[in-house]
């Protein structure tokens, strides 16, 4: 569904992909992880292009990224993006934010969106949060406000870059509770994130970056107990830590 | 003296009001033309095209750094010589949209600037083209930004159309100029005009520091 063929991107002289190699399966949940500035964030917005690479080719569903002529539009409203800091739109309600790509893309009628709308909201469990603002909810309900607007526009793959490093302990679970429902309702996700416990119940693969490498992949179990490099070792000893 | 003088302003304050209708005219289309040109310019101003971008900083800072009575004389006086000929209330209308619009223009920039990124690639994300990114995500936040010195700067160019009297467009001051000849109460006649020019812009004054306050 998407797969990656000798990317390679920089930032100035920071090579930030360094041929990169990667395929991800329909209905595979992938975890990506790795240090800061391993280029792990800057990998999955490549696939909705957020950021443009230089060489190489991204091809999802069929569409290569990387051309210029490729129908950008139509790409990203197949791919849901979740962001570390929500991104939610301030002066819209909950329902607004849900909506507004469904009726303003796909022209689906304003009455239909906003029974779409509220669906999500009930898969986030905040149904009794449609008329809220952003400021008025916590950053978890935010986050899962965020993840119900990415589903509203039913997309075949959901991209999260690190959606609960923002968020207090006490709201993580809420956040990864909506996400382990969605892999095991089948959707193809890609997670850039630290959370060993979700890695471990749903992701399929683990891939470990660092310095615009892809050093290490793995079932999750494998490599959180036994990496192969000692790099992924460094790491995982670092996370575990603390 | 003075009260006869005060006599022959009463009587020819129809006069007056024809100036005032005249700046008004001059004022508020122009507010309009500045608005649409002004939002134009600064949303380019803000775009991702350095090129477009830095042209308009060019055209900016030109019209920024130059008096408006020269700009006025430049359209008025110094185009018919390349072919442009101009009656002074479109040439007036045109100086105007010019200067206004510069200004705006870095008014909405600063705007639109002042948006995180984030919403920008939130709404790029959903699949919403750069023109509905604008309309539904980016202005409606900037507006909040861009609002209190839009207005502010509403009430300057509202002052600023008494300079177009030098072209002899028959507005305000240009009606203070002509009466002043007849009766020659300077003070007077000028503090009429000035009165005038109040009564249009204080509505605007308030309405700039109610929403200062509310978007604050």
């Amino acid at each position: 569904m998407i797969q990656f063929k000798n990317v390679n991107k920089w930032f100035g002289k920071l090579h930030v992909l360094n041929d990169i190699n990667l395929e991800i399966k329909k209905g595979e949940v992938l975890v990506v992880c790795g240090p800061s500035g391993s280029g792990k964030s800057t990998l999955i917005r490549c696939i909705n292009r957020l950021e443009k690479i230089q060489e190489g080719e991204i091809i999802v569903n069929k569409n290569p990224v990387h051309k210029r002529s490729s129908n950008l539009t139509k790409l990203r409203a197949q791919i849901g993006f979740v962001f570390q800091q929500f991104h939610l739109y301030p002066h819209m309600t909950s329902l607004q934010n849900i909506m507004l790509a469904p009726v303003n893309v796909k022209n689906i009628p304003k009455s239909n969106a906003e029974k779409i709308a509220i669906e999500k909201l009930e898969q986030v469990g905040l149904s009794d949060k449609s008329d809220s603002y952003p400021a008025q909810l916590s950053g978890g309900q935010q986050q899962r406000v965020a993840i119900a607007r990415g589903l509203a526009m039913s997309p075949e793959i959901m991209l999260f870059d690190e959606p609960t490093s923002a968020l207090d302990p006490e709201m993580i679970g809420e956040v990864l509770d909506v996400m382990v429902n969605l892999a095991s309702e089948g959707m193809t996700m890609c997670v850039v994130t630290h959370e060993m416990g979700f890695a471990k119940k749903v992701a399929d693969r683990v891939l470990f970056m660092d310095e615009g490498k892809i050093i290490e992949t793995g079932k999750p179990d494998e490599f959180f107990d036994n990496p192969k490099t000692e790099r992924a070792a460094d790491f995982i000893s670092k996370i575990l830590t603390h | 003296m003075m009260a006869f003088y005060f006599q022959r302003l009463v009587e020819i304050f129809p006069f007056f009001l024809l100036g005032l209708w005249m700046t008004v005219k001059v004022a508020f289309i122009s507010l309009f033309n500045c608005t649409i040109l002004g939002f134009v310019l600064g949303i380019f101003r803000a775009g991702k095209n350095k090129f477009i971008s830095r042209i308009i900083g060019v055209y900016v800072s030109l019209i920024r750094g130059t008096p408006f009575v020269v700009q006025i004389f430049i359209i008025f006086f110094i185009l018919p010589e390349w072919g442009i000929q101009l009656e002074a209330f479109p040439a007036a209308l045109l100086a105007m949209a010019i200067m206004g619009s510069a200004f705006i223009c870095e008014i909405v920039a600063g705007g639109i600037n002042s948006i995180p990124k984030g919403q920008w690639e939130a709404a790029v994300s959903s699949g919403l083209s750069l023109f509905q990114q604008l309309r539904f995500v980016v202005v409606p936040q900037a507006m909040k930004v861009i609002l209190p010195p839009l207005v502010g700067q509403y009430v300057l160019l509202i002052k600023d159309t008494s300079v177009v009297s030098v072209i002899g467009v028959m507005e305000l001051t240009r009606v203070g100029w002509i009466t002043v000849v007849r009766i020659p109460e300077g003070l007077m006649v000028f503090s009429l005009v000035g009165v005038l020019y109040f009564v249009i812009s204080y509505p605007l004054i308030l309405l700039s520091n109610y929403l200062e306050r509310r978007m604050a």
